[in-house]
């Protein structure tokens, strides 16, 4: 049958048209081409500015889970996954430096040196323990008093260069104003909330009515915020930058540390964040330049529901050091230890925290993911 | 209206023409078709699974290709048309949480189809409306992801890959042929798939979305 012939024909025509195709990476590109990333903060975007003498002989320098590929992760740093993300160059920190009190740490300091400058400047000036403005954040040897135990942590000197200074290092030393190329992200205040709850602490503990400590807390935060909202408007969008990503303060009332100073320092915790936050909010000028990213709700969501995130563990420290700057993959708790050492501790993926205030390098992705996604919506990405 | 004058042009040649033609469509005839069609998914996703960012969804675009047709009438009123064509390749977006991402990644589909059908009208009519429903096979791959994509599922690791899928549905069909002489014909249909996918990510994840794609068509026909 002619017709059947015509029939079959066809069918197997359609057939053949039926495709093949493998399944491709496409275009990988950012929507906007970034030429370089300059970051400014604290130890969240810290990539190694302690990275030196006592902290160096430890295998340190970030605060979270260090080593290459400890954790299995190709990166660190939210910074880092971000600026692989953007096809950028691996951020490096730009000053590096401690000032260790040898008599109680017995490792000589390390004198602060700029990285920021030349062929391969380093761009991160984010400094563990940075603040907005006050020089003296956590970790800075001027906490430390003579016959104080309790203070000697802070024996290990760290710069925390605050943040409107870090503005003023790029601006005297890079160039006096940014590349619209720039991507430059802002994320700082944890340590004003930090110090301010130890100044409400001492001051209750010295008979200050507690309203009366908080009220003055309250204020610190919402001038902090009011002056890094300044520098902001002022010192960054005012001067040429037209990619600006300013993180708010997580909700560090959910951190182990948080957890651990019970109801009320949670509660406290938490409303100096908000202060800060919301005066930070309402302060920095709209502009199309500026994108602001909430991870304040992000990491309420993480603790809420673990799962969504592939988190087990969301309240516990994956570290055994109380600093996560010197945490390695040799002082893991035995839960997120891999056997041998020589293994990924893939299983700290799973944590939140590596310290009981710091991510891990899981926790660090996810903040990435959560600012690439922004980023994208924004149209940069 | 110029679609309007189409279809009066198209009733008239089919009128004009229609009156020489001794028969058309009847039991044993085969006919084929070529012509374009569109497919509109109306799609409705769940969230890709964890680990992902809350309320990740999808939606995807609108797509056309050139399509074909054969068609064997059984008897004066029922037929049955296998229909395929060439691949379409629709753009995903990102919907939910991720609304405004754009677009993070592209996939071809074929969706070959197999309708059995019935005819309205007497065979020689110079218009036959009929109606069809079938299985419809759809073959999901030649996926591409995105920046995007890879930023939200694994920032600055490897690109993030979309895998593909095969699915079975069912097809219901609403058309109509204008004979324009005794062996060419014009033909439009509207049919509706009721399939859902579910693609897995090179990062593990897997994101199902209902498809119940809307198609149009519009073809042009000879009858053997």
């Amino acid at each position: 049958m002619k017709k059947f012939q015509i029939l079959t024909t066809a069918v197997a025509a359609l057939a053949f048209l039926a495709g093949c195709g493998g399944n491709e990476a496409g275009d990988q590109s950012p929507r906007f081409a970034f030429t370089q990333m300059v970051n400014f903060g604290d130890s969240l975007s810290d990539v190694g500015s302690y990275a030196v003498g006592a902290v160096a002989l430890q295998g340190g320098g970030y605060f979270s889970i260090n080593g290459a590929g400890a954790t299995g992760l190709l990166n660190t740093n939210w910074t880092e996954f971000l600026a692989a993300q953007l096809q950028l160059a691996k951020p490096c920190a730009a000053e590096t430096g401690l000032n260790t009190i040898q008599a109680i740490v017995n490792v000589p300091p390390v004198p602060a040196v700029f990285h920021d400058t030349g062929a391969t400047a380093c761009l991160n000036y984010a400094q563990g323990g940075a603040r907005v403005t006050n020089p003296v954040g956590p970790g800075n040897a001027l906490l430390v008093t003579a016959g104080v135990p309790s203070t000697y942590g802070n024996a290990l000197g760290a710069l925390t260069v605050p943040v409107h200074d870090q503005i003023q290092n790029y601006l005297t030393h890079v160039s006096a104003t940014f590349s619209p190329s720039a991507l430059v992200t802002v994320l700082a205040g944890a340590n004003d909330v930090f110090i301010n709850i130890a100044t409400v602490e001492a001051q209750i503990a010295g008979g200050v009515p507690a309203a009366t400590a908080i009220g003055g807390a309250v204020t610190a935060m919402t001038t902090a915020a009011d002056q890094l909202a300044a520098d902001i408007n002022t010192n960054i969008l005012g001067k040429g930058a037209t990619h600006v990503v300013v993180i708010n303060v997580p909700d560090i009332s959910v951190t182990p540390s948080a957890i651990a100073s019970g109801a009320s320092g949670q509660a406290l915790t938490k409303q100096l964040v908000q202060a800060y936050n919301d005066e930070l909010a309402a302060k920095l000028t709209p502009s199309a330049s500026l994108l602001y990213i909430d991870s304040f709700k992000a990491i309420e969501d993480e603790v809420a529901n673990p799962a969504q995130y592939g988190l087990s563990n969301v309240d516990t420290a994956a570290c055994t050091s109380s600093s996560s700057l010197v945490c390695t993959k040799a002082t893991l708790i035995a839960a997120v230890t891999p056997t041998p050492l020589t293994n990924p501790a893939t299983a700290a993926n799973t944590y939140l925290f590596a310290d009981s205030v710091h991510p891990t390098p899981y926790g660090y992705r996810l903040l990435a993911e959560l600012v690439g996604e922004q980023l994208a919506i924004k149209g940069w990405l | 209206m110029k679609k309007q004058s189409i279809a009066y042009a198209l009733v008239a040649a089919a009128a004009v023409c229609g009156t020489g033609a001794a028969q058309a469509q009847v039991a044993g005839d085969i006919m084929v078709k070529v012509g374009w069609n569109k497919i509109m998914p109306k799609v409705k996703s769940d969230d890709l699974t964890a680990p992902s960012l809350p309320g990740s969804k999808i939606d995807i675009k609108s797509a056309s290709a050139l399509f074909f047709t054969a068609t064997y009438m059984i008897t004066d009123d029922i037929s049955v048309e296998a229909l395929g064509g060439l691949p379409y390749k629709h753009d995903i977006v990102g919907a939910g949480a991720v609304a405004g991402v754009g677009k993070i990644g592209s996939v071809h589909q074929i969706s070959p189809t197999v309708l059995l059908q019935y005819r309205f009208l007497a065979p020689d009519a110079p218009f036959r409306p009929y109606i069809g429903a079938g299985p419809t096979f759809a073959k999901f791959y030649g996926t591409k992801g995105s920046a995007a994509l890879t930023a939200v599922t694994n920032p600055g690791g490897p690109p993030t890959t979309i895998g593909g899928d095969t699915e079975w549905g069912g097809t219901v069909q609403v058309g109509g042929n204008f004979k324009i002489d005794k062996h060419w014909f014009i033909d439009a249909a509207v049919l509706k798939t009721f399939i859902s996918t579910k693609a897995t990510l090179s990062t593990g994840q897997t994101t199902s979305a209902k498809l119940n794609p809307v198609a149009v068509n519009a073809s042009i026909g000879y009858t053997f």
